[in-house]
């Protein structure tokens, strides 16, 4: 059993045309879902309980489920209403791209309104009551205290759930996209070469996670620069 | 509603799949961190490199590509070796629920083994300094000090893990297990309804995440019942 | 002393405070005059911070009355923030906002509270640092600045706002023994210049030289006060003897 590099050589660059697919996914899934979480969160800490309710009911219900059967839920079962079918949104819902971001970004966003709300917990109290102190209102302590120091606290977290969704889009090719897990599905079909296959592509994924965990790296450095001592 | 009738006894028995699957890599899982975590705080470099690669590699890549590539090249490898002593073989296949529960027992691992490090890391200095000066053993420190401070630290993220571990079972019906989900793409097959069926997936994970959930939040009080603060 | 026949700054009447079933605040009866130094202490769980917490609100007492400048301290929103226009309070872990620089930290509750436009603030927050003496640390950053440096970043801080009160919860506990003295001269020098104060602290060099009236507290009643002379030569109570036989041995 001999491991056929040439067959890695021809396949890269056919996941890699993937890449932008997968990208995309990743891009308008991540920015919709941050900003549904941030929805979600601020019906969270609202203070009204219908609001916290049902935002609560929607993150438990999607943080409880698996995603790969809300993707299945949006793109084979949705058809089955008349009323989809005939709706404004058809023509995004028809296609697998679409329901696959939208799947994407109801999950994501379920996720990491949790990791937001927990570093808005994280904030120091004591700056909360110096502000009140001071006489800043609520809304005033929340967009001058509590947001600036919430997301600096949030960034691992939220770089790890970024991670996840880079990952997660890979289960599009589930629904007929051809994402690079998509092509590497239908090569190793043709090739009957699981290992050089998968494993070259799996190769890709990690480089780019780890780019991705360099970049929130820098973004974290950035954000931190007056909180941490130099020594 | 009633186009249910008549499953309700394949999804019973594919929830309890899902059960079984989530026993088997619960404990792989655990086996998998400690032996990982283990490594990481052995002070071997090579030990440490090794482990550093394995969470490298299986936090960077994506679930279903793991299935897939465990499941497809063990069938290629497994019949390769079949076929040396047995030319007759045509294929030999690992059971979808191994290649699946080991699979997901790896990436959750992964996860698994920095819980399992932090939680040994974050035991109080305080508490095994005093131990020492008592006069306690290395052994009995452990068991009597670190053990029962450390699964205190871990449960709340090691609570996540096994609800990564249920939610990831879904995945594994790619490959043909047959747990709910796929119970769910025969059911709609046959009666057309693939809203309906996906929900009931839906729901059956739902149960098993809250009663994960709840569990862990029982075991949690336990913990602390003697802890500040607890009533 | 004052004893004209003014109406006292602070007003607390017959105050009750519960935290769930544990009673913090017992039947607090207390007066405050413009100009008075007050300070408070007391054993841990005393009550001392809560009492003032009380006062600006962070707080919210259960039963009583809180009357801050004439103005009743209630539920209503306008009432919350007419009283803490005009009471300070400098905390004992600072608190300074470590997103802003220590300017901003000065000029964001003009800006955002009083509506000061930027340059006039800026103007105020460069006097207040001049007078806490510590102008060049303006652009710094409070991470890079020393705890006795923030405290008094922090007074300076709460000057901004021009109260007529201010409020310390032990501003030097928190601090090395060092830096302990600094922040003590800001506050004698603030006593000098009239302001109202009430100091919760264990600092009791400062309540004898500064401190117009002591107060103990013990178990969320005040137990004993006076002018520190007699406070410390002639206590009354035996409660107060004990306490400062703990304090005063070393």
């Amino acid at each position: 059993m001999s491991f056929d590099f040439n067959l890695i050589l021809q396949s890269l660059p056919q996941m890699l045309a993937g890449l932008g697919i997968t990208l995309q996914l990743l891009l308008v899934s991540g920015f919709l879902g941050l900003l549904l979480a941030i929805l979600l969160l601020l019906m969270r800490i609202s203070g009204k309980l219908y609001l916290n309710s049902i935002a609560q009911v929607y993150i438990f219900v999607f943080r409880g489920t698996p995603i790969l059967v809300q993707i299945f839920i949006i793109y084979y079962g949705l058809p089955q209403f008349e009323a989809i079918r005939e709706s404004m949104f058809w023509h995004i819902l028809r296609e697998p791209t679409g329901c696959a971001i939208l799947a994407l970004t109801l999950n994501t966003g379920a996720y990491v309104s949790e990791i937001l709300r927990g570093g808005v917990l994280s904030v120091d109290k004591g700056l909360l009551e110096a502000g009140s102190a001071l006489g800043m209102s609520a809304r005033q302590k929340f967009i001058y205290i509590t947001t600036p120091l919430a997301t600096r606290l949030s960034l691992p977290a939220y770089s790890n759930d970024v991670i996840s969704l880079l990952k997660s889009t890979a289960l599009a090719s589930t629904i007929t996209i051809t994402d690079m897990t998509g092509i590497a599905r239908t090569i190793v079909a043709d090739t009957y070469a699981p290992y050089e296959v998968f494993i070259s592509l799996a190769v890709v994924y990690i480089i780019f996670t780890f780019g991705l965990q360099k970049l929130f790296g820098v973004i974290e450095r950035y954000l931190s620069r007056h909180t941490v001592r130099e020594e | 509603m009633e186009v249910l009738n008549g499953w309700w006894d394949d999804y019973f028995w594919g929830a309890i799949v899902v059960a079984e699957v989530f026993i088997a890599s619960l404990f792989l899982m655990i086996l998998f961190g400690l032996i990982g975590a283990g490594a990481k705080l052995s002070g071997s470099r090579l030990a440490q490199k090794t482990a550093n690669t394995y969470t490298v590699i299986f936090r960077g890549t994506p679930e279903i590509l793991v299935i897939l590539l465990l499941y497809y090249g063990s069938a290629i490898t497994l019949t390769a070796i079949a076929q040396i002593f047995n030319p007759e073989i045509r294929f030999v296949d690992v059971p979808p629920f191994w290649a699946g529960t080991i699979a997901i027992s790896l990436i959750v691992g992964s996860y698994a083994t920095e819980t399992f490090r932090g939680a040994f890391l974050g035991v109080n200095p305080g508490s095994i300094e005093a131990a020492r000066a008592l006069g306690m053993s290395t052994l009995q420190t452990f068991i009597y000090i670190r053990i029962p401070e450390m699964w205190r630290i871990a449960l709340p993220p090691f609570g996540n893990h096994m609800l990564s571990l249920t939610k990831d079972t879904a995945l594994i019906s790619i490959i043909g297990l047959n747990e709910t989900l796929f119970v769910a793409k025969q059911a709609i097959t046959v009666t057309g309804k693939p809203f309906t069926m996906y929900i009931v997936v839906g729901a059956i994970y739902l149960g098993f995440s809250t009663i994960i959930t709840l569990s862990v939040m029982g075991i949690e009080k336990f913990g602390n019942r003697t802890s500040v603060g607890a009533k | 002393m004052n004893d004209n026949k003014t109406q006292p700054l602070i007003e607390m009447i017959r105050v009750n405070k519960f935290f769930g079933s544990f009673q913090a605040l017992k039947n607090i009866d207390l007066e405050v005059y413009k100009g008075e130094r007050i300070v408070i202490c007391g054993p841990s769980g005393s009550g001392k911070s809560t009492l003032i917490r009380c006062i600006n609100r962070l707080e919210k007492h259960n039963d009583g009355r809180i009357n801050i400048d004439g103005i009743e301290l209630t539920d209503k929103v306008e009432n919350i923030d007419a009283v803490r226009r005009e009471v300070g309070m400098v905390f004992q872990n600072f608190n300074l906002f470590p997103h802003m620089t220590i300017a901003k930290n000065l000029m964001i509750a003009q800006q955002l509270v009083r509506k000061t436009p930027k340059a006039e603030a800026r103007q105020v927050a460069m006097q207040y640092l001049e007078r806490v003496k510590i102008p060049e640390q303006a652009d710094k950053y409070p991470i890079q600045l020393s705890g006795g440096q923030q405290q008094r970043v922090a007074i300076a801080r709460a000057l901004c706002m021009n109260p007529e009160i201010i409020l310390f919860d032990e501003p030097t506990s928190a601090l090395d023994p060092e830096m302990i003295n600094e922040v003590l001269d800001v506050m004698v020098d603030l006593a000098k210049d009239g302001m109202t104060m009430v100091c919760v602290t264990h600092e009791m060099g400062f309540a004898r030289s500064v401190a117009d009236r002591v107060i103990f507290m013990d178990e969320g009643e005040i137990v004993e006060q006076a002018t520190p002379q007699a406070f410390f030569d002639n206590p009354t109570n035996d409660r107060t003897k004990a306490f400062l036989n703990q304090i005063l041995s070393h």
